[in-house]
């Protein structure tokens, strides 16, 4: 039997990245996102391969909805191995006495919430089945800080502390629980805000000198999501060219 | 699994006689690279490269010790004459011979600290220069937990592999713009001589069972991460110390 993974986020992005992998590697996906057209089509392309994959549209931030989009997996599908949390992102550039209290909620939601709420829904059947792997989603804001990035980067920091948590307490029943933490990658909706020039800065600090894609990163979730990586938990994975070394 | 696309290229690890250095040796073999294998010891290394020939590929052994100039320049010469390129080097040669810090003698000191961190650097000066011409390169160095948590009877261990963590965060920004990655592994304890030499079989196997998984770590463990590191899965993978030790420390 194919394992089984849930991946939140997988419309765009890291996320799609991440479903397309998987799918090569013979892991069946279940594709969550809110953008239930964008899940669709992330699906849509993982069919054409001959693969398992189907969409559900859940806002991550909704307790609710959460659990009724994991129990209908887990009705349909029995169980879920492998959990990676990629929905999030930083959404606003903005100094701190500028910020709503809405907008601040909206990032820690989306992203340490929705990680929260997806991690306790499908834990259960993990503990159960007495194999899991979880994937949560940082960046290397989340341990370096960002100006005007305030939420994102304490929502990424949380990200991590939640993970390590969570790692020693699921760590008896089989279940790994590590981080990726992407640097700047190359997805179509970060590449639409940046101006060429500014892209070509910053992959000049890069050792590597370049930024990273979508697919570099869905190595390290793979790896974290395969048997190579089964001594490894509560750990951080930075896949960022060697922009940041903590 | 899709296979991690190390056919045909070719590896030097150093302390591969024994250990995690031959794990990683088999483990490599496994894959189709050819290897050398750089030891203090002749004999065992020979025998290694015996047990990797027979997975098909080329294994040469090469009494070294990493901790001299000499040598490593002999294992530079012998390993790119056989080889031509060498794609993957492993910094695993290392030694730990407890003492109390009021204990430790300037030869322990010495030695500690030219094994595992200088044999770091002697071997990546005799190594870098092809990897950069050819545009590619994997260096990847055992280094381990005691790094950041230290330990009893280890300060000079310690300092010895907080060192190569921070030289390979340095070297990783020196090489990145040729294609070349560096980073370390850092497993916590893991049934080798290494520990056995200094515990009862009893206490070994307490102090490798006291971790959040519960599990004994073999030197086959630490293989799956090394691969990974080796390969083109983690070519935007740079400077990072990687944590391979069952949820002991988390950084
Ligand atoms: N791209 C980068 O440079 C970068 C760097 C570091 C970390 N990250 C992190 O990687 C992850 C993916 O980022 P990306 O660049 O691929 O972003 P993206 O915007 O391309 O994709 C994010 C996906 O998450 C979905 N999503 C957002 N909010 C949601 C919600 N409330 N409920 C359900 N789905 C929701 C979006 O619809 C989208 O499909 C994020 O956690 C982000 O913070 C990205
Ligand atoms: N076993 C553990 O618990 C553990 C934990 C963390 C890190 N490590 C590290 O992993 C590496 C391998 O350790 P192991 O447990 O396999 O030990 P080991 O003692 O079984 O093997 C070490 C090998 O290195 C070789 N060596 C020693 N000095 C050398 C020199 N100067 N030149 C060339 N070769 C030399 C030895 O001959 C031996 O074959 C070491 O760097 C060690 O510090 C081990």
């Amino acid at each position: 039997m194919a394992d089984i993974a849930l991946i939140t986020g997988g419309g765009n992005g890291i996320g799609r990245a991440v479903a397309l992998k998987f799918a090569t590697e013979g892991i069946a996906v279940v594709v969550a996102d809110w953008e239930a057209d964008a899940a669709e089509k992330t699906c849509a392309e993982i069919r054409i391969n001959g693969a398992d994959a189907e969409a559900v549209r859940v806002d991550v931030r909704r307790a609710g909805e959460v659990k009724d989009a994991v129990a209908r997996v887990l009705d349909r599908r029995g169980t879920i191995d492998i959990l990676a949390n990629i929905a999030g992102g930083s959404f606003y550039r903005k100094r701190l006495e500028e910020l709503s209290w809405a907008e601040w909620k909206e990032v820690l939601d989306i992203n340490l919430k929705g990680t929260f709420l997806f991690c306790r829904e499908t834990a259960p059947a993990m503990i159960r089945q007495k194999r899991g792997r979880i994937i949560n989603t940082a960046s290397n804001y989340g341990v370096t800080g960002s100006a005007l990035r305030t939420p994102y980067s304490a929502a990424k920091a949380g990200v991590i502390g939640f993970s390590k948590s969570l790692a020693l307490e699921l760590a008896s029943d089989g279940v790994l629980v590590n981080v990726v933490a992407p640097g700047p990658t190359d997805t179509p909706r970060v590449m639409e805000g940046w101006d060429p020039e500014a892209r070509q800065k910053r992959a000049a600090e890069i050792p590597l000198g370049r930024n990273g894609t979508p697919e570099d990163i869905a190595e390290a979730f793979y790896f974290l999501s395969s048997p190579a990586s089964a001594q490894i938990t509560g750990q951080t994975l930075h896949v960022n060219g060697g922009w940041v070394m903590p | 699994m899709t296979p991690m696309r190390l056919k045909g290229k070719s590896a030097v690890v150093t302390g591969g006689a024994q250990g995690i250095g031959r794990a990683i040796v088999l483990g490599l073999a496994r894959e189709a690279t050819n290897i050398a294998v750089a030891d203090l010891q002749r004999d065992k290394a020979e025998e290694v490269a015996a047990e990797a020939r027979n997975f098909g590929v080329t294994a040469i052994a090469v009494q070294t010790d990493v901790a001299s100039e000499e040598s490593v320049a002999n294992l530079a010469r012998q390993a790119l004459g056989r080889f031509e390129r060498v794609d993957i080097l492993v910094n695993d040669a290392g030694i730990f011979p407890q003492a109390r810090v009021t204990e430790i003698t300037e030869e322990i000191w010495d030695r500690v600290l030219d094994v595992n961190l200088g044999g770091n650097f002697l071997c990546c000066r005799a190594f870098v220069p092809s990897m950069r011409a050819q545009k590619s390169g994997r260096i990847i160095s055992i280094a381990s937990g005691i790094a950041h948590t230290g330990a009893v009877a280890g300060a000079h261990y310690a300092a010895s592999k907080a060192g190569i963590v921070g030289f390979i965060k340095a070297l990783a920004r020196e090489v990145g713009p040729d294609g070349v990655t560096a980073n370390a592994v850092c497993p916590n304890i893991i049934d080798t001589e290494l520990p056995r030499s200094h515990r009862t079989p009893a206490e070994l196997h307490e102090r490798l069972v006291r971790n959040p998984l519960g599990y004994a770590m073999q030197p086959e463990d630490l293989v799956g991460t090394v691969l990974f590191l080796a390969s083109d899965a983690a070519s935007y993978i740079t400077g990072q110390a990687v944590n391979v030790n069952c949820g002991t420390v988390m950084i």
